[in-house]
This record gives C-alpha cells, sequence and structure tokens, in this order.
C-alpha cells in the first residue's frame, strides 16, 4: 500500500517538474504556451481526480482488512467462550420431546416380533422337524418373540425373550450379561441362553434366512439348544477375531441329544458346550467367520449315557461396499456330528446343511438351501431286557395300521431336503417370505411343502442381523 | 507324566498369550479413539493430532443406518479409550451389539469420559417428533433428524465435546488439544463464512432430496426442500410417488436433486432427464468419496458442486 503511495506521488513530482521546464524553453511563444499550460493543467486535474479515487479504494480496502481483522478477533472471542473445555455435557438431551422423556426413563426397551405361515403339505400329518416350523396344511403361527432388554447397571445388561407359541410360552432366553473390564478379555453369561454351538442356534427365527429350521439343527439341537448354564467367553488378543466359549449348565428342557440325568448328583454330567469362533476381514467388503463346537452331556437313555455332539460352522459374507451398497450375497453351512451312548448300542449320526442367499435389492433376497441328515447306525429295535429310558434318540415309526410301535432307537435312515425361497421386505420392520421344500426321505414317501411367511416386528428398533 | 507335561505346556502357552497382552498395551500409549462414522474420525484426529489413535468403523462411502456389525470391530471397541458416535438412533441396528460385546468399562454408557454420544452436544435438532409417531410414517428418529453433521456449524460443538474429553481422559496434552481445537474452530468458522457467501446468492433456491438427510445442511444453505424421492424415509418410491414428483419439479421449475453417493441413483438420473432438473449424488461424510480427508474438505466439495450446478442452470 505505502510503495503504491510512493509511487504515485513519484509521478506528480516527474509531471510538475516537467511542466515547469516546458515553461521557461517556450515563454517566448506565449500564446502556444498558454494553450499548453491549459492542457497541462487539464491534465493536472485529471491526474488529481484518479490519485483522489485511488487513495479512496485504497482507504476503503484498508477499512475492508481492518474489519476482517475485527471479525476473527470475534470469532475468537466466540471460540473462548465455546473453550469452556472442563465442562462435559449430559449424555441426556436437551429440549426433550414427550416421546423421548417416555424413552428416557428406566422402562427396558421393548420388541415384539410375530411370525406367522401359511402352509400347504402334499401329505396329511406331514413330517416336520422343528418345533416353530410350520406344523400342518393351513395358517400357522410360528412364533410371537417378546423381548425386554435393558442395561441393569454399569456391571450388567439383562436380555430376556419369551417365544409364544399356539402350544404355551417358552422362556427361550433370560440372561444377564457382564459388561465391565475383567482380566483377559472375559465375558460371562449367566441364565438361560442360546448356546454357542455353531451359528443357526445363536439366531432368533426371525432373523434366520428361510421359513424352515435347517435339518441338521432341527436334529441335533432342536428348536434350540438353550440351557440354563454359565458361560464364559474369552477375547484372545490376536490380529484377526477369536473368541473362546465355554459353558456349563442344564438342558432344564429336553432336547433331541441332551437330557438331565435324573439319577445322578455330579457336576460332571451337565450339559458342557465348547466353541472357538474366528472372523476374518479378508477386505472391506469380504468376511469369513469359522467356528468349532463341541458339547457333551448325559442323554437320558440311562445313567451316565452321555452325547457328545460335534460341529464345524462356516460364514461368508460378501458385500460390496462401494458400489451397489445393498447387494450382498451370503454363504452359511454348519456339519455336525453326534455319537451318542446308549445301553442298546452307540447312535452314530451326522448332519449337514449349506445355503447361499443373495440380497439383489435393498428390500429382496433370495436364497436355496440344502440339508442333510444321515446315520451309520439304522433304527433298531431296543432288544428286551435292556434298561433304557425312552428319549428323544428314540424314532417313532407307525405300523400299517397307523399305530405307534414303540422302542424304536435311532435315525430312520438319510433323509436330504431342498428349499428355494424368495424374501421381499416392505420396511425394516415387516417381511414377506415364499418358500419350497422338498422333503426326500430313503425310507418313506417324498413330501413337498410350499410356505407363505409373514413376519411383523414392534417396538424397538432390534439389531441387524449379521 | 505325560499329562502333567501336557498340563505344563498349555498353562506355558496361556501365560504367554496374557503377558503377549499385557505388553501389547502398554505400548499403546497414544489414546485410542473409535468412531462410528468418519466425521468424527477426522475431527478427533485434526484435535488429537499425533497423540491419539483413530479409527472409524463404518466408512464414507456407506450407508451408516446400515453397517454389517462385523466381530472385529469388537476387538476395536475393546481396546477403545474413547468412543464417539452419531446417535439419535442412527447406529441403532449395529453399535449397541458391538459395544455389549466389547468389554470395556471405558466406553459403556452411563457417566463414563469414554462414551460420548455427540448428538448430546445439538443444541438445535431438527424434525424431533412432539406429536405421537408411528412406523407407518416411514423409519423415523423420535429424538429427532439424525443427520445434523451436515450442517458445518454443527462442527465446533462435537468438536468441543471430543476436546473436552480427550483432556479429562490424557490431561498431560491438555494444552495440547485446546491449541489444536481452537485453530479448527478457527479454521472452520471461516471457512463457513465463505461457504455462507457462495451460497448466498441462491437463497431460497428449491431443491429435491433423495432421504430425509439434508435437512440440517438445507437449513444452514437457507434453501428449500420441494419434496423427497423416498416416499417416506427409507421407503424407496412407487412410480406414482415419481410421476408426482416429476410433475411438481416442472411445475415449480425445481433445478436441482441431490443424494448422498450411497443410495441409489437410477431413479433420481431418470427424474431428472425427464424434468431437465440436474442431479447430484454427493458425498456425506468425509472420505465419501477419494480426495475429501477432513470435515472442511467435504464442505468444500459440497458446497462447490452445488453451486457450480446452480451457476450452470442460471446461465442457461
Amino acid at each position: 500500500m505505502n510503495s503504491s503511495r510512493n509511487f504515485l506521488i513519484l509521478i506528480i513530482f516527474t509531471l510538475i517538474f516537467s511542466a515547469s521546464i516546458n515553461h521557461e524553453a517556450l515563454s517566448d511563444e506565449s500564446s502556444d504556451v498558454k494553450k499548453e499550460l491549459q492542457e497541462l493543467r487539464q491534465m493536472m486535474e485529471q491526474m488529481q481526480k484518479k490519485i483522489d479515487a485511488l487513495e479512496e479504494k485504497n482507504r476503503a480496502l484498508e477499512q475492508q482488512a481492518k474489519q476482517k481483522e475485527k471479525l476473527v478477533k470475534e470469532e475468537t472471542i466466540i471460540v473462548e467462550e465455546e473453550t469452556d473445555l472442563t465442562v462435559i455435557e449430559d449424555p441426556v438431551q436437551e429440549n426433550q420431546s414427550f416421546l423421548s422423556k417416555i424413552q428416557n426413563t428406566f422402562n427396558p426397551e421393548i420388541s415384539v416380533i410375530g411370525t406367522f405361515a401359511a402352509a400347504y403339505y402334499s401329505q396329511n400329518d406331514p413330517i416336520v422337524f422343528a418345533e416353530n416350523d410350520p406344523e400342518n396344511t393351513g395358517v400357522n403361527v410360528q412364533e410371537i418373540e417378546v423381548g425386554f432388554k435393558s442395561v441393569v447397571d454399569s456391571y450388567f445388561r439383562f436380555d430376556l425373550f419369551l417365544s409364544f407359541s399356539t402350544e404355551g410360552v417358552e422362556l427361550e432366553e433370560a440372561y444377564g450379561t457382564t459388561l465391565f473390564s475383567l482380566p483377559l478379555n472375559s465375558q460371562f453369561r449367566i441364565g438361560r441362553a442360546r448356546a454357542k454351538f455353531g451359528r443357526i442356534n445363536q439366531i432368533h427365527r426371525h432373523n434366520q434366512n428361510f421359513v424352515t429350521l435347517p435339518l441338521p439343527a432341527a436334529q441335533f439341537l432342536g428348536e434350540h439348544l438353550n440351557p440354563t448354564s454359565i458361560e464364559a467367553n474369552f477375547l484372545v488378543p490376536v490380529p484377526w477375531y477369536l473368541e473362546l466359549s465355554a459353558s456349563g449348565g442344564s438342558p432344564d428342557v429336553e432336547t433331541p441329544t441332551f437330557a438331565r440325568d435324573e439319577n445322578a448328583n455330579d457336576i460332571g454330567k451337565l450339559l458342557y458346550i465348547f466353541h472357538i469362533a474366528n472372523f476374518f476381514e479378508l477386505s472391506e467388503s469380504l468376511g469369513v467367520s469359522l467356528g468349532g463346537s463341541f458339547a457333551t452331556g448325559s442323554n437320558g437313555t440311562a445313567a451316565g449315557e452321555r452325547s457328545n455332539l460335534y460341529g464345524i460352522d462356516l460364514f461368508v459374507k460378501y458385500r460390496p461396499l462401494k458400489n451397489n451398497p445393498y447387494q450382498e450375497v451370503m454363504f452359511q453351512s454348519e456339519f455336525m456330528y453326534l455319537d451318542a451312548q446308549t445301553p442298546e448300542e452307540t447312535l452314530e449320526n451326522w448332519g449337514w446343511y449349506a445355503e447361499l442367499v443373495y440380497r439383489f435389492a435393498k428390500r429382496w433376497n433370495s436364497g436355496f438351501r440344502f440339508g442333510i441328515i444321515d446315520t451309520n447306525t439304522p433304527v433298531r429295535e431296543v432288544e428286551e431286557g435292556v434298561d433304557i429310558e425312552p428319549s428323544n434318540l428314540f424314532t417313532s415309526i407307525r405300523n400299517e395300521e397307523g399305530e405307534e410301535e414303540e422302542g424304536m432307537l435311532g435315525l430312520l435312515g438319510r433323509t436330504y431336503r431342498l428349499s428355494p425361497m424368495l424374501t421381499f421386505n416392505p420396511s425394516e420392520f415387516s417381511q414377506i417370505r415364499l418358500q419350497y421344500d422338498y422333503l426326500n426321505q430313503d425310507f418313506a414317501e417324498n413330501q413337498h411343502a410350499i410356505f407363505l411367511q409373514f413376519q411383523y416386528a414392534i417396538g424397538a428398533h432390534g439389531a441387524h442381523p449379521f | 507324566m505325560k499329562k502333567l507335561q501336557y498340563i505344563q505346556g498349555v498353562t506355558i502357552t496361556i501365560i504367554l498369550f496374557i503377558s503377549i497382552a499385557l505388553l501389547a498395551q502398554n505400548a499403546l500409549a497414544q489414546v485410542q479413539i473409535v468412531t462410528s462414522v468418519p466425521d468424527f474420525a477426522s475431527i478427533a484426529k485434526d484435535i488429537g493430532g499425533d497423540k491419539v489413535e483413530v479409527v472409524s468403523l463404518a466408512k464414507g462411502y456407506q450407508d451408516p443406518h446400515f453397517v454389517d456389525a462385523k466381530p472385529i470391530f469388537v476387538t476395536k471397541l475393546n481396546k477403545a479409550d474413547l468412543l464417539v458416535y452419531n446417535g439419535l438412533e442412527l447406529e441403532i441396528g449395529w453399535l449397541p451389539i458391538l459395544i455389549t460385546g466389547a468389554r470395556n468399562s471405558d466406553i459403556l454408557v452411563g457417566n463414563s469420559i469414554g462414551h460420548y454420544n455427540a448428538s448430546a452436544s445439538i443444541k438445535d435438532k431438527l424434525e424431533v417428533h412432539t406429536s405421537p409417531i408411528d412406523r407407518s410414517m416411514g423409519d423415523i428418529h423420535p429424538g429427532g433428524n439424525p443427520h445434523y453433521m451436515l450442517d458445518p456449524r454443527n462442527g465446533i460443538p462435537v468438536a468441543r465435546g471430543i476436546a473436552a474429553r480427550l483432556i479429562k481422559i490424557d490431561p498431560e496434552n491438555a494444552a495440547f488439544y485446546e491449541e489444536n481445537f481452537k485453530s479448527f474452530v478457527n479454521a472452520l468458522k471461516l471457512k463457513i463464512s465463505e461457504w455462507s457467501e457462495q451460497l448466498a446468492p441462491y437463497k431460497d433456491t428449491k431443491i429435491v432430496t433423495y432421504h430425509e438427510l439434508w435437512v440440517y445442511f438445507l437449513d444452514w444453505a437457507k434453501f428449500k426442500q420441494a419434496g423427497t424421492i423416498e416416499l417416506k424415509p427409507g421407503i424407496p418410491p412407487t412410480p406414482s410417488h415419481v410421476a408426482d414428483l416429476i410433475k411438481n419439479i416442472k411445475a415449480q421449475d425445481i433445478k436441482l436433486i441431490i443424494s448422498a453417493n450411497y443410495y441409489p441413483q437410477k431413479t433420481p438420473q431418470i427424474i431428472a432427464q425427464k424434468t431437465g432438473a440436474t442431479f447430484l449424488a454427493l458425498p456425506t461424510m468425509v472420505e465419501g468419496q477419494d480426495g475429501i480427508n477432513s470435515y472442511i474438505e467435504l464442505f468444500d466439495v459440497i458446497v462447490d458442486e452445488i453451486t457450480s450446478a446452480l451457476k450452470n442452470k442460471k446461465g442457461l
């Protein structure tokens, strides 16, 4: 700014100087000189005007700069007011609406999820594997799940899920979880919970991908394996996700594989379940879970007789985050092997299922599942004189007159099922699912079934399944 | 004897594991910050500098409502000293379950310093529902519209919240955090007045958006929302809704349709073609597109794209 002013002064001096020289040299030719003088005066006046204008511009610029400085200063003052960094806001929100006030009271989160299925089976008295699978041709209540969830205090949270069906109410889950830091990164769940055995057993019905439960899960775990137990989970500090779980408890509801040993008063005869879960993030779009499970406990056929159940689970999810963010492909598979000791003989059964689900639009997905169960020890009649309690390891067979024959132990043979499905989610809270089941058993006629399932969720927004 | 040796072996392995874990924890002298979305991560980095290590769970080009609760996130939260998240139910489908699994008292709800629901710092929330609501109105959030970070002015209280917590967690570096906070806020304020100037000529421009995502932005930019392409929040458009919208856009002479770059772009493109409006698929979070690495750069891009689109339209 100063340099431009100096420059202007210099110009003015030069002009005045040159004008005076001209005046002296041309004093004789007065008329010409007068003319020129006039011209020069005019020029000078013009220059003066220009200088004035420039100076004014200069002043304006200076003022602007000052104003800006002032603004910045004002802003820093405001900032200083906001800079009280010793205050931590209360997590409670201001300007609460009536609704959020209700939410902020001590009520637990409540959710209700209803699942209904219209079904058509190709035969009377259809073969159904799991408790909450559609029971018969017609419209069936599969499950009404009522959930209550809340933190208890800063040490525990408590989750309760009741499962209502036409047969009554079942305590599906009711367990406390430790929230605080414990040595070895451990976390405990105490109460009745879906056991950490494989993958499908930890997924509630309404988050599963098919209308019916996979065959091996239904055969070996039942609707779900949910013993009342103490479960310890350890997060192992490795670069990937590795969790080791161990639980001990009692299967106070009889399952197809395990039962309470009524005659034993021995903690060695409780149900023990071990699980190892790995998750590898291969890329931001591709994740792989690989797990192994082992469960051992008495099976109720006689005192001291146990079942050992082994499982391997694999889950792969591909979801491209950058393009088509709502499309995803999921592959889920589990293998289970059971050896069940009985006074008659040791039964060896196995099962496997694999399902592939493709979400091709935000609200649509389609999938296909294959499931199989088979046995190395086909069903046999219990010999007379063997002391054996009837349990779920028995199979009921109807004779030609339609009467049930008692005392048949083990599985009948190979069973497999193919299930294509198509699902539409009008919103996050409702779902319509169409599924076809083809059931093939090497000891009975094939069975066909078509399901149209409706599902509604009200109340608290639940966790998205992963 | 063999059994004993075996037990010994197992014990030694376990002890090794524990000591590795403890060593690893000691080595991490920096404050570990986990944020739900990258906006908070970028602000935390600006304030924490090299005294913090920041990781965001969601990516900037991802719908923050539909993030997979990957188990690997649990391991990140397990080590966190500070969790910063958006709140107002934005992360309700995936974050609570991760916090439960994290086994980390430091980031639990309640009065923990390490648990920062940033919406607590936002004074003027929009679309707070005071009348009864239900989900037939779409996927609405009772506590207010959660997309408040799209108003750059809200970056200031959030930065303050993060700085205040960092000072509590790591008091040794309090002066450092305070200095960084001040320079962040000063830079942001200067930028806000710049952006406001850029946007000023287009005051009261009517804009159609894809989702109710832009209410805070439109409120700040003094634009008017003239409708959404979604029928209701979270519910994709029906053909009749699209037809109505096209009529509306033509009748009101709306020049601009904007959407987050993670939403479906086919329908907005078709609507733009049929009406002559310009469609912009904009980044809505830091790292939402290559080259956006800070909260300020995010608004540089958003404001630039919108003003240049409107300028072109005016020129026609």
